[in-house]
């Protein structure tokens, strides 16, 4: 099994988006796929899978029951060729405010029971795949779930905000944890998106300022914005270019697997 | 008599002179060692300067973990990971041999942040709020 952690420096990246349609195509693929939301600040995941939620992973972090009480087969509803959990964040207000009240001590528990999950979810679930969505910036969460993770999917818009935070992340985080990471460039406005011969120049630009493997470039699509988290575009419409475009990151993700 | 009464006056006088000699060298030495002790301070404070934080004694926690250098945070990392292990079970995770886990572990000890204890024959590491 491998774990991708799905991370960005500010919000707004589309993380979450791609994080869940990354889950379900590698589930329509025929693959056993964990998607969990680790983004315990602002906890989406739940609006978009629109389950009757069991246990949280708030639960599991707590210690209230095991990872796996807390995954809701959506494979049916789906209709994926593999299987499909999905683990949800609390998006009780009460539950987001507790979790900005944990000390130390207790965030290295959660980052114990997070890499112990890995290894449950490896040998009852038999997952091929675990993919965690989590919260922008440095927050205890993500970097538990990168500290978890095998490969690190940083999704970046091309603004300097957002370009001058991922290079600190790159280098005081990433590098630290010793976590592969490859760079997702999403949302680009049309104007800017470059085409035929530019977008291998952009490629190149980019996997040599960032010094990481590049995994794709998407534009940034009034229809997806359109959807707005409403249902699973890329098993919706597989031949959208979004949907084209995940595809190929996933083979790039693969590719970078296989080194890992 | 009177000449020997006069040499060992001389000899008391002598000996008062040196040991207020010897007083005055002592002081000498004594401010130049505190000079010496106040230069030691002033570059070590450059050195290592006394607002850089230290981590030691708190708990393992990621903020910890990436402020260890890079060969303990592999060990530290595991060790989060199984909970408690010994450097064996270590070392099959990180890859590297027992010896060099076994020290790792035990500076990681010797910082704070990991516990140990004694089962039969083997030294089991533990993280001490698990």
């Amino acid at each position: 099994m491998k774990a991708i952690a799905l991370h960005s420096y500010k919000g707004g990246t589309g993380k979450t988006s791609i994080s869940a349609n990354l889950a379900a195509l590698y589930a329509d693929r025929g693959f056993s796929v964990c998607l969990l939301d680790y983004d315990f600040r602002a906890p989406s995941i739940q609006i978009l899978f629109k389950t009757k939620i069991r246990n949280t992973l708030n639960d599991f972090l707590e210690e209230k029951c095991e990872i796996t009480d807390t995954l809701h087969d959506v494979s049916d509803k789906y209709k994926v060729r593999g299987r499909l959990h999905v683990g949800f964040a609390s998006p009780s207000i009460d539950s987001m405010r507790e979790m900005m009240t944990k000390d130390r001590r207790w965030e290295m528990k959660a980052l114990h029971r997070t890499l112990s999950a890995k290894n449950k979810i490896h040998d009852e679930v038999k997952a091929d795949f675990l993919i965690f969505d989590t919260s922008p910036g440095v927050s205890y969460s993500s970097i538990n779930a990168l500290a978890s993770s095998d490969f690190v999917v940083l999704v970046t818009k091309m603004d300097e905000f957002d370009m001058a935070g991922t290079r600190e992340l790159v280098h005081g985080i990433y590098d630290s944890l010793g976590r592969k990471t490859g760079l997702l460039l999403n949302r680009i406005p049309m104007e800017q998106f470059p085409l035929g011969a530019g977008q291998k120049e952009l490629e190149e630009y980019m996997a040599k300022i960032f010094n990481l493997p590049f995994l794709g470039i998407i534009p940034c699509y009034c229809d997806i914005q359109m959807n707005g988290g409403k249902s699973l575009f890329a098993l919706e419409q597989p031949k959208h270019p979004f949907s084209q475009a995940l595809s190929e990151v996933i083979e790039r993700i693969e590719h970078h697997l296989k080194t890992v | 008599m009177r000449a020997v009464a006069m040499t060992k006056e001389g000899n008391s006088t002598e000996t008062v002179r040196l040991l207020q000699q010897l007083n005055k060298n002592i002081e000498i030495l004594s401010t130049k060692l505190d000079r010496i002790i106040k230069i030691q301070e002033l570059l070590t404070d450059k050195l290592s300067p006394k607002e850089k934080p230290s981590y030691e004694g708190l708990p393992l926690d990621v903020a910890t973990l990436l402020s260890l250098p890079d060969h303990l945070r592999k060990t530290a990392l595991a060790l989060s990971e199984l909970g408690e292990a010994t450097a064996t079970d270590i070392s099959r995770k990180t890859g590297r041999v027992r010896a060099a886990e076994s020290d790792y572990l035990n500076q990681l000890v010797s910082k704070g942040y990991v516990a140990k204890k004694r089962k039969g024959h083997d030294v089991y590491f533990y993280i001490e709020a698990q």
